[in-house]
């Protein structure tokens, strides 16, 4: 076939299987998208107080744990896999290995997530004695029935599994390609993937070794420090697996975009070297405040962390300039009004430039919660969540979103239902998260807590410098609900998308860096270097804490108690009897839902 | 639309590239490491050292 | 490996910022003497509070001229005690423990915060100056009812903290 007709190809064209598991990663994806935006709403109207009939407050803790983990396990991560599998053949130009343990991977993460679902939801009622009511940190004591802790497992095995697929892919690659440097787009892949399975080696261990036994009674307690410990060795670095594959975005797919160039391949690769380095050695820096850790330990990871800034700092230079590049080739002129120049009606552009925006702005936030003794005036504030709203929520999930518009058409040959919409709605998103974000951090700021359902309460009133409680309130409620309204965009768009005909000659390429993998130092491919490095750092930062933690307290725990909180049945019982017929629908849906993901990923080639 | 503009626009020739300057990026980044700067000083040192019982022990 | 100039410059402002935000954290830590909390109290059982010295009456102590000890217990779902009354002027140390989960303690917009672990003691020390009156809210999920967990810290003046045991 002629270089001329294969550049006509779009992905769907020339890996069809890959193109189809890509399809259905994409679509569990969204569903969680859909089932956590429903939550949220819930959410935010009950707690600012506009509207409290949906459910009873005993049961916002059950709505909050699905929201945060169908957002930012289920929604996230299956848009990760969708992804790094299209990127990793595409950059590579060959098919995954083997396409069964392809489908038996993401097999794994549907079951897994469907387990640890069903057993959040189960907590709406008391007709099944399952209950998750631990949010997405499940500290102990509190603990959830077994089925969430295995569900959690058997997704995150599947994870693994794929990230082995890759591997594997990558490695027949190089023995046909001796002495070349790793495509950028698979090279961003493995190096996000060796994170994680450092990250999850201690969330594996706390969950197998203690949590897990212990919710089936075959130990009688846990140490909570322990557990809370080995939970932010991965807390911490997940929030980079939620990143990588949007910056895997903003320096691979962006610049094309925007008719420009990346900037530079050899700094993005040292960028996610970075992260492979230093994601791990800071995770106690979510524990500022735990009486069990010694200031020193937290003092190192608070270093740690302000250097882990550098790859972002160094991200927002390469990716703003790969964009001036093609504004300044489509005729940009100025210091600054080369702006104009770039193509503000394509939605995955301006829905990928205005996440990268607001990520500045959440960059700042999170200097401050990193900023140990700063820390106290925020710690577990409602400032918290208006952080990760700006980075999890909009830098990694409105850039999910825009990527969906340019990426969708190029995995199934039919374009987008309607890019105005498209616009519309990743505007509508900016907007609704600058305002609901910007109160939350004033909220917190005037010391109102996170993870409540009620956060008035009778014994004071809260200081009135950012703005009163109760606009602030408002404010979340209104920028809640707005951007409730454009999930619904989204999700509707790429429905009615799927409607569609199938259509030729839609295919996009990506233009090559200008400065490119040869200008890179040999070393920074050298992946079991930067393993061994950060391995290295993992050990310096985690053996005394967890040592001490140990030592002090037992692995046991000292003298803790159990507190299943699924066997709480009277408050259950009160709320039960308002609700009831609300959440059979849900309920409904959620089994329809699994139904239609079970169909469609059972689809075999 | 727009977009298959810019896939199909011509590739520069390799001297362009080359003396790319992204001032435009320079004055932008400038701009927010100011504001990074000024929202920490007020943050750190006004907010928090100001605030009531600072732990001290 | 070339690298633009210009990112060159931004390298070095990047790296400025972060010894600027590390800088700041030691200067709060040695100036003004910010101490975190930290694991200086021993292990403790959290089954067995009644049977802790000072965990099994919960309250306010003086133990030095103007140093004053609170021994708080947070459970599901209030603080004890609650108020805490401590007197004007003086440096009041907060050893805060659980006897079921792990909660917060937070004093609503101050800088007084931390995690209260069972089998852990927190232990954080201020100065009060001015009476008034503090709201007090467990700042981490522990339960059904977490939204009602609230306590408050009021400082009062000399004469009513001599006086106080008088209403009870």
């Amino acid at each position: 076939m002629s270089e001329a007709l294969r550049a006509e190809q779009t992905f769907a064209d020339k890996f069809p299987n890959e193109a189809k598991v890509v399809r259905a990663a994409f679509l569990g994806s969204f569903f969680a998208l859909f089932l956590g935006a429903v939550f949220g709403i819930i959410q935010t109207l009950h707690r600012t107080g506009i509207f409290r009939g949906f459910i009873a407050s005993t049961d916002y803790y059950t709505v909050l744990t699905a929201h945060g983990v169908f957002m930012v396990l289920s929604f996230t991560i299956f848009f990760l896999v969708g992804l790094f599998t299209w990127a990793v053949t595409r950059s590579l130009d060959r098919p995954l290995v083997n396409i069964k343990i392809t489908w038996t991977w993401y097999g794994l993460m549907a079951a897994g997530m469907t387990m640890a679902g069903f057993s959040i939801l189960a907590g709406f009622t008391n007709a099944i004695p399952v209950s998750a009511d631990v949010l997405y940190t499940f500290y102990a004591p509190l603990q959830a029935h077994p089925l969430y802790y295995a569900g959690l497992t058997v997704f995150v095995v599947g994870t693994w599994l794929a990230g082995a697929d890759w591997f594997r892919t990558y490695l027949a690659w190089k023995r046909d390609n001796r002495g070349e440097r790793i495509p950028l787009q698979t090279f961003m892949v493995l190096t996000t993937m060796i994170m994680w399975y450092i990250a999850t080696s201690a969330i594996a261990a706390s969950i197998l070794l203690f949590l897990l036994p212990w919710s089936l009674g075959l130990i009688p307690s846990v140490n909570p420090t322990l557990t809370r410990t080995l939970f932010w060795f991965f807390g911490h670095p997940v929030v980079y697996f939620w990143l990588m594959p949007a910056y895997l975005l903003w320096y691979t797919v962006l610049p094309s975009i925007a008719g420009g160039r990346l900037f530079s391949d050899p700094l993005a690769r040292v960028v996610f070297v970075l992260f492979v380095l230093l994601s791990t050695p800071v995770g106690i820096h979510h524990q500022y405040l735990d009486p069990g850790i010694a200031e020193g330990f937290k003092f190192i990871s608070m270093t740690n962390t302000m250097f882990l800034l550098l790859p972002s700092l160094l991200t927002a230079f390469t990716v703003v300039a790969s964009v001036e590049y093609g504004a300044r080739r489509r005729g940009g002129t100025g210091l600054f009004g080369w702006l104009r120049a770039l193509p503000w009606r394509d939605p995955a552009f301006t829905g990928m430039m205005l996440a990268g925006l607001m990520f500045a702005a959440g960059g700042f936030s999170g200097m401050v919660n990193a900023g140990m003794n700063i820390n106290y005036m925020i710690h577990n504030t409602l400032w918290v969540p208006g952080h990760f709203h700006l980075t999890v929520g909009t830098a990694v999930g409105l850039t999910f979103m825009a990527a969906t518009y340019w990426l969708w058409p190029q995995i199934t040959n039919k374009p987008i239902y309607s890019l105005q919409i498209g616009l519309f709605q990743v505007v509508l998103w900016f907007i609704g998260m600058a305002l609901m974000s910007n109160a939350m951090h004033a909220q917190g700021m005037l010391g109102v807590p996170r993870r409540t359902a009620e956060p008035e309460y009778s014994g004071f009133d809260y200081p009135t410098a950012f703005g009163g409680f109760e606009e602030l309130n408002l404010q979340i409620a209104i920028g809640g609900t707005l951007l409730f309204l454009s999930t619904v965009l989204f999700l509707g768009n790429i429905v009615l998308t799927m409607g569609n005909p199938k259509v030729s000659g839609i295919a996009e390429s990506i233009r090559p860096a200008l400065s490119g993998p040869t200008d890179a130092p040999q070393v920074l491919d050298n992946l079991r270097v930067w393993v061994s490095i950060a391995l290295v750092l993992v050990v310096l930062a985690y053996a005394l804490p967890l040592a001490a933690i140990i030592s002090d307290g037992g692995l046991l725990g000292p003298g803790v108690g159990t507190y299943p909180v699924w066997l709480d049945g009277t408050v259950h019982a009160l709320a039960e009897t308002a609700t009831t017929a609300g959440w059979m629908l849900v309920d409904s849906l959620t089994v329809l839902g699994a139904h239609v993901a079970d169909t469609l990923s059972g689809v075999a080639p | 639309m727009s977009r298959t503009e810019t896939t199909q626009a011509p590739v520069d020739e390799a001297i362009d590239d080359e003396e790319f300057d992204p001032v435009g990026t320079l004055a932008l980044i400038a701009v927010y490491f100011a504001i990074l700067v000024l929202a920490w000083v007020y943050i750190y040192y006004i907010e928090f050292l100001g605030r009531d019982l600072v732990v001290v022990g | 490996m070339h690298i633009h100039a210009y990112e060159k410059l931004w390298l070095a402002a990047a790296i400025a910022l972060i010894l600027l935000l590390i800088g700041s954290v030691t200067y709060g830590a040695v100036g003004p003497g910010v101490a975190m909390v930290t694991d200086s109290e021993n292990q403790i059982d959290a089954g067995g509070l009644d049977e802790d010295e000072r965990f099994s009456e919960p309250r306010v102590e003086q133990v030095g001229e103007n140093h004053y000890e609170a021994y708080v217990v947070a459970y599901q779902f209030a603080f004890d005690p609650s108020p805490i009354v401590v007197p004007e002027d003086s440096r009041v140390t907060l050893y805060v423990t659980s006897r079921d989960v792990v909660h917060g303690f937070e004093v609503v917009g101050t800088n007084a915060n931390t995690m209260v672990v069972p089998g852990e003691v927190a232990q954080i020390s201020f100065e009060v100056d001015e009476p008034g009156e503090y709201g007090v809210v467990c700042n981490e999920y522990c339960g059904a009812a977490h939204h009602t967990m609230e306590g408050k810290l009021h400082v009062v003046s000399q004469s009513e903290f001599e006086n106080r045991g008088e209403d009870a």
